[in-house]
């Protein structure tokens, strides 16, 4: 027979069903089948577990060392926030170490404040006893030992004063390597808490940061919208979908949305940081690059979501593409456009707290700097603030959004 | 004289929604169209005025030819007709009168339309035409406010905004009961009077009976009759519509 190009159609219905006992076979292969798979799938899916427990190095035992925490805990719990003012009160008494007199040495001011050592000279193992009185409550000091001819300015002892505002201290004296024979000095320098209780300056200062955190998030939100809002009408399918060329655009501005979308705030940061240096604008510009491509894409979708109807209508009235945005899209995006906007400035004000800890400025410049020096109780006040106004923000924002929406 | 020759639509998929379908359309006539769903009658209306691109034949709206037309005649063209839709199609957030002047845009420039200047000659023009529709005292409200007929009415307002020679309506009652499909079938009879052409998709035969001056119906996208309402009897029903179909009356 010559060559067909064209084959006979298959003759009768299509083979739907099946004897009894093929069909049966049938389910017993397919149900061998998912069983294998199931095996294998299960199989994979422990050895990536098993992989990632290797790779992130975890290990329960280590859990044991939490207490090494307990400093950053106990901080949390006395966040600095309030201070008194002090004054400072100072006492100066000579005193001889070898031979000298025995009876004890006094020094007072003229509002009765007191320092007796006894005895007034010391030798190796002696226990000189230290009382004050008179001082102000609750206050806290240092007892200096100095000798300007040998260039000595040293800690001899702290000293605390009781609520009657008295301290009593008993110390061994030194050997003479320590302290040679000569004629020295004791110096008191005691801080004592008066005035009222006050805001304290990691608190004003962290307010200020704070200020500056919830602007940072402001401008960065602000910038991103101006970029952003036009820039999602080029992404949306919908209204640009009809043409080759709208297509290419479409496709070209999802895919600046995409990049930047996927590129973190901190390492956006990181980068700014080398173009304009540490500070708020350099967390400014990260944000902005951020927010674009989160937004774009927030907004191109809420386009691509309205009702095509009065789109079409207006189309239909002989309008030109422009007036078709402007009195068919618009007025359909506008709500859910300030919704993701207010929710958007609340994720970046979020964003913000931490990108001063690559140098982008705001409140976490200030948690990195205490975190360092170890002063726990000021990175405390410091967190609480974020935890506040992260928490304010966000129901702030839901609040709006649902009225909005 | 609206003319469609040998018009053929071909939908992305091998779907034919319109098979070589040629009408033509007097001045002044009411035209009604009837049908199954997906007859093709949304398809004929939205070829006319090109929000669907015809596959193949030409329309012609008082000899020039709209299936030619470029993108700027389009917009003329389009202007000189008119369309309202099932689902009315009114931004629901805007105003009345915001929508009806929306009917405008087609005659201003494209900044004037952005800067949302119409003219005080097209603010005039709206409130007379919002009176037409009954609507007058409605105009600051949202569109969304107002009740399925309402909006319809609001719907020819704004087409009336273009001042169409034709104006087409895509199963325009279809979502409203039938008193309020009454009213706002009057008002497009009132328009016809007044001597606009009109071609209107309709669902129940005895609306067009009481509105069409002529009736066409369509089958797979064929042309099954064409002929005035009159004429369609119980045989004609079924080849239209099908051997198992009962006639619906419509108060």
């Amino acid at each position: 027979m010559a060559t067909t190009l064209g084959q006979a159609p298959p003759s009768g219905p299509p083979r739907t069903e099946l004897g009894g006992s093929a069909r049966a076979a049938l389910a017993r292969r397919e149900n061998t089948r998912t069983r294998i798979l199931r095996v294998v799938v299960l199989l994979v899916a422990v050895a990536v577990l098993v992989r990632g427990w290797m790779v992130t190095e975890i290990d329960l035992g280590k859990l044991t060392n939490a207490p090494n925490a307990a400093p950053i805990l106990k901080a949390l719990v006395q966040p600095d926030v309030a201070a008194r003012d002090v004054t400072q009160v100072e006492l100066q008494l000579p005193f001889v170490v070898g031979a000298g007199s025995t009876g004890p040495a006094v020094v007072s001011d003229q509002s009765g404040q007191t320092l007796r050592v006894d005895p007034g000279s010391a030798s190796p193992g002696q226990a000189i006893t230290f009382d004050g009185s008179g001082f102000a409550a609750d206050a806290d000091g240092q007892l200096r030992i100095q000798n300007p001819s040998r260039g000595l300015d040293a800690l001899f002892t702290r000293v605390h004063t009781d609520g009657k505002g008295a301290f009593h201290e008993v110390r061994v004296w030194p050997d003479y390597n320590t302290l040679p024979p000569d004629v020295y000095q004791f110096r008191l320098i005691l801080n004592a808490p008066t005035g009222s209780v006050h805001l304290s300056e990691t608190l004003i200062s962290s307010l200020g940061r704070m200020g500056e955190t919830i602007l940072l998030a402001l401008m960065g939100t602000v910038f991103g919208v101006v970029f952003s809002v036009p820039l999602s009408f080029l992404g949306a399918r919908n209204l640009m979908g009809g043409s080759p060329i709208g297509r290419a655009i479409y496709g070209l501005v999802r895919l600046v949305f995409t990049i930047t979308r996927s590129i973190e705030v901190l390492i956006l940061g990181v980068i700014m940081v080398v173009i304009v240096g540490i500070g708020s604008y350099a967390g400014v510009l990260a944000i902005v690059v951020h927010s674009i491509g989160s937004l774009g894409k927030l907004y191109s979708e809420a386009i691509e979501g309205i009702e095509p109807g009065p789109v079409e209508a207006i189309t239909a009235t002989g309008a030109d593409r422009l007036s078709t945005v402007v009195y068919g899209v618009v007025p359909q995006v506008i709500p859910t456009f300030l919704a993701v906007t207010i929710y958007w400035w609340d994720h970046n004000v979020r964003m913000s707290t931490v990108l001063g800890l690559v140098g982008g400025g705001g409140i976490g410049f200030l948690l990195i700097q205490y975190m360092n020096l170890l002063q726990f109780n000021q990175a405390a006040t410091v967190l609480w603030m974020i935890v506040i106004v992260v928490t304010a923000m966000d129901y702030a924002s839901a609040a709006i959004r649902s009225r909005l929406v | 004289m609206l003319v469609l020759e040998h018009l053929v639509k071909d939908y992305p998929g091998g779907i034919r929604a319109l098979e070589d379908v040629s009408i033509e359309v007097r001045d002044g006539e009411f035209l009604v169209l009837i049908g199954l769903s997906g007859s093709g009658k949304s398809t004929l209306l939205r070829c006319i005025n090109r929000l669907v691109e015809p596959s193949g034949g030409r329309i012609l709206l008082d000899d020039l030819d709209i299936t030619a037309a470029r993108a700027s005649d389009l917009r003329k063209i389009r202007r000189s007709i008119g369309m309202i839709f099932q689902q009315f199609n009114l931004v629901r957030r805007s105003s009345v009168l915001t929508n009806v002047l929306t009917g405008r845009l087609g005659y201003v420039s494209q900044w004037q339309g952005l800067l949302a200047h119409f003219g005080e000659e097209d603010y005039r023009r709206a409130l007379i035409n919002l009176e037409r529709v009954g609507l007058r005292e409605r105009a600051h409200q949202r569109a969304d406010r107002l009740s399925g007929g309402q909006q319809q009415r609001v719907a020819i307002a704004r087409a009336l905004m273009q001042e169409p020679k034709i104006m087409l309506a895509d199963e325009p009652v279809a979502s409203l009961d039938p008193a309020t499909s009454h009213s706002v079938l009057k008002y497009l009879q009132q328009i016809n009077r007044e001597g606009m052409t009109v071609i209107c998709s309709l669902h129940y035969l005895s609306l067009a009976r009481t509105y069409g001056t002529r009736v066409i119906a369509l089958k797979a996208g064929r042309l099954m009759f064409d002929g005035k309402p009159s004429e369609i009897d119980a045989d004609r029903f079924r080849s239209i519509y099908g051997e198992e179909a009962v006639e619906v009356e419509i108060e």
